[in-house]
């Protein structure tokens, strides 16, 4: 059964429509990357998921619960720059969020001990968060979320804004977390969604342009390609037009002298095309073949 | 644990991390017993700043104790209203601005447990201020003019207190939707147009909350009598404030 059941869900600002009808599940246990540009809707689409933002429409189930029934006690969320009272300590700061979400005081500070030793954060949590720096306050905003044990963790862009060691760092975590709850975050890096989701969700222009697991999405997407490149005369350029009509082309995209075609056969689409290139003297500058992947269907939908 | 709890636990300790719990009530307290010290030492202070035409201090007459009580309360129109509002200026507003705001709404809790726990925190605010205030002024006007009728002068700082909850409230509600220096602007200026209206037009605004100076001032000076307006107009006001930010808490957009 699915954790999150999201319908139709839109958000407008008067004519503007910043999450159009968007449909999708969670099943338990997945990590799902909210994939996509920026202002492609993925921070307003959790802002809704947290219940931070009425919906103009559309429905959210949690664990198939009545569509606006309050789920807020098993979510967790990390906004993209989590804000915290610098007049606090990191201990003091995840006792009271723990106490919000309905612990004890005595669960409440042990489970923030627990949360804060697991985002290695131990040795600073009795220091004033006005001194942690902007990775600590990451792992901090990790530790608030996890204290009262969610059943689904929203993260919005949790390592856009860390450098490559904070970054490091906050990734390991998530592939810790994720091994024990459902966690949805949004990138617009691929990269971070490929090294540890399941599935994927990809955003463009507030819709979803494409969902499915990754494996799913790379066997579906690597299609056999080659590239080709010649010199700028007028009959190599008309040669790579007729090529787009061949029948082992299914889908070919032309840039002048340069061509990508999609092939379904990629032996056979090599051979006629090198003995057309010597036949018809064709100036070749580049010719590749190889498997197209996530990174260009990414780029294909964000119309890059 | 009730969420309202730990929220206004978290606005006290908070106020004492940022020292305003106890500033404010300093400053309440010089206000306070500013007034029976220059009431008393009024002459010495004339005479001190030079040329006093002769016979003018020999008609000047301490006032009664519970005159200059009322007028000790008085100060705190001015100067103490100021303070309290730019003191919670940044209840709502400077959490929105933050962002800190947006981490405890994800919890499961609702907006109208903020604004209480943060308006009780300010009522607790006033409470010790003022109480510590009129309880300094008191405490002078006994030593140096004469003896104070501390039941009215309870009463009379229980309705002054009121008047000033009705500016921490509105402040309150303004903050929860405008920027910190706006908001104060508007709740102060909303008061000072009630108590100019009131001086203008007495007739017109008796019924408002600001009323309420006076009749505190009337509890220990027998002038005003009671008269119900002034204390259902705050209250209102006062719930209007409260309802009103909870609403305005609910259906804020976070700056991005």
């Amino acid at each position: 059964m699915s954790l999150l059941q999201v319908t139709n869900l839109r958000k407008s600002y008067g004519a503007h429509i910043s999450v159009h009808d968007i449909s999708f599940d969670i099943e338990k246990g997945r990590c799902v990357a909210l994939l996509g540009p920026n202002g492609a809707g993925k921070t307003t689409t959790l802002r809704m998921l947290a219940g931070l933002l009425e919906p103009t429409s559309g429905m959210i189930s949690f664990e198939g619960s009545r569509p606006g029934a309050e789920y807020r006690r098993g979510l967790g969320y990390v906004p993209q720059s989590p804000a915290f009272y610098g007049w606090m300590t990191g201990q003091e700061y995840v006792v009271f969020a723990a106490k919000l979400s309905g612990m004890g005081a005595k669960e409440a500070t042990s489970s923030a001990l627990e949360s804060l030793i697991r985002v290695g954060l131990k040795d600073d949590a009795r220091r004033k968060i006005g001194g942690y720096s902007g990775g600590m306050k990451q792992r901090l905003g990790l530790a608030q979320a996890l204290v009262h044990r969610p059943r689904l963790l929203l993260l919005d862009e949790p390592v856009s804004a860390l450098d490559p060691i904070g970054r490091r760092e906050v990734m390991e975590l998530l592939r810790e977390i994720r091994e024990e709850t459902t966690v949805v975050f949004s990138t617009h890096v691929l990269h971070d969604a490929e090294e540890i989701c399941d599935d994927i969700i990809l955003m463009n222009h507030g819709r979803i342009a494409e969902q499915g697991s990754l494996s799913q999405l790379r066997s579906q997407y690597s299609l056999p390609v080659i590239r080709l490149r010649t010199e700028k005369h007028k009959e190599a350029i008309q040669w790579l037009e007729s090529l787009a009509s061949k029948p082992f082309v299914l889908d070919s995209e032309l840039f002048g002298d340069h061509a990508v075609f999609n092939v379904h056969d990629v032996e056979k689409a090599r051979q006629t095309i090198l003995q057309e290139a010597a036949q018809l003297e064709i100036p070749l500058l580049q010719f590749e073949a190889g498997s197209s992947t996530l990174e260009d269907l990414f780029m294909k939908v964000v119309g890059v | 644990m009730s969420s309202t709890w730990v929220l206004y636990r978290k606005e006290m300790l908070e106020m004492a991390r940022s020292y305003k719990l106890i500033w404010i009530p300093v400053v309440f307290i010089i206000l306070g017993i500013m007034q029976p010290l220059t009431i008393y030492y009024l002459p010495e202070i004339l005479k001190a700043s030079g040329d006093v035409p002769p016979g003018l201090l020999e008609g000047y007459e301490i006032p009664h104790a519970a005159v200059v009580m009322a007028q000790a309360l008085g100060q705190y129109g001015t100067i103490g209203m100021l303070v309290l509002v730019l003191g919670s200026m940044n209840t709502l507003a400077g959490e929105r601005y933050s962002g800190t705001m947006e981490l405890i709404l994800v919890r499961p809790v609702s907006p109208a447990a903020i604004v209480i726990a943060k308006w009780t925190a300010q009522l607790t605010l006033l409470v010790v201020a003022l109480g510590l205030g009129a309880a300094g002024a008191a405490y002078y006007t006994e030593q140096l003019i004469g003896s104070v009728p501390w039941g009215d002068a309870i009463a009379a700082s229980g309705v002054y207190g009121l008047w000033l909850l009705c500016v921490v409230s509105a402040t309150l509600l303004f903050s929860a939707f405008l920027r910190p220096p706006v908001a104060a602007f508007l709740a102060l200026a909303l008061m000072a147009g009630l108590s100019l209206g009131l001086s203008l037009l007495p007739t017109w605004f008796d019924w408002t909350p600001a009323g309420l100076s006076g009749l505190s001032a009337g509890i220990l000076t027998a002038g005003e009598g009671f008269r119900a307006g002034p204390y259902l107009s705050a209250s209102v006001l006062i719930i209007i404030c409260l309802v009103g930010a909870a609403l305005l808490t609910r259906k804020n957009n976070f700056p991005d």
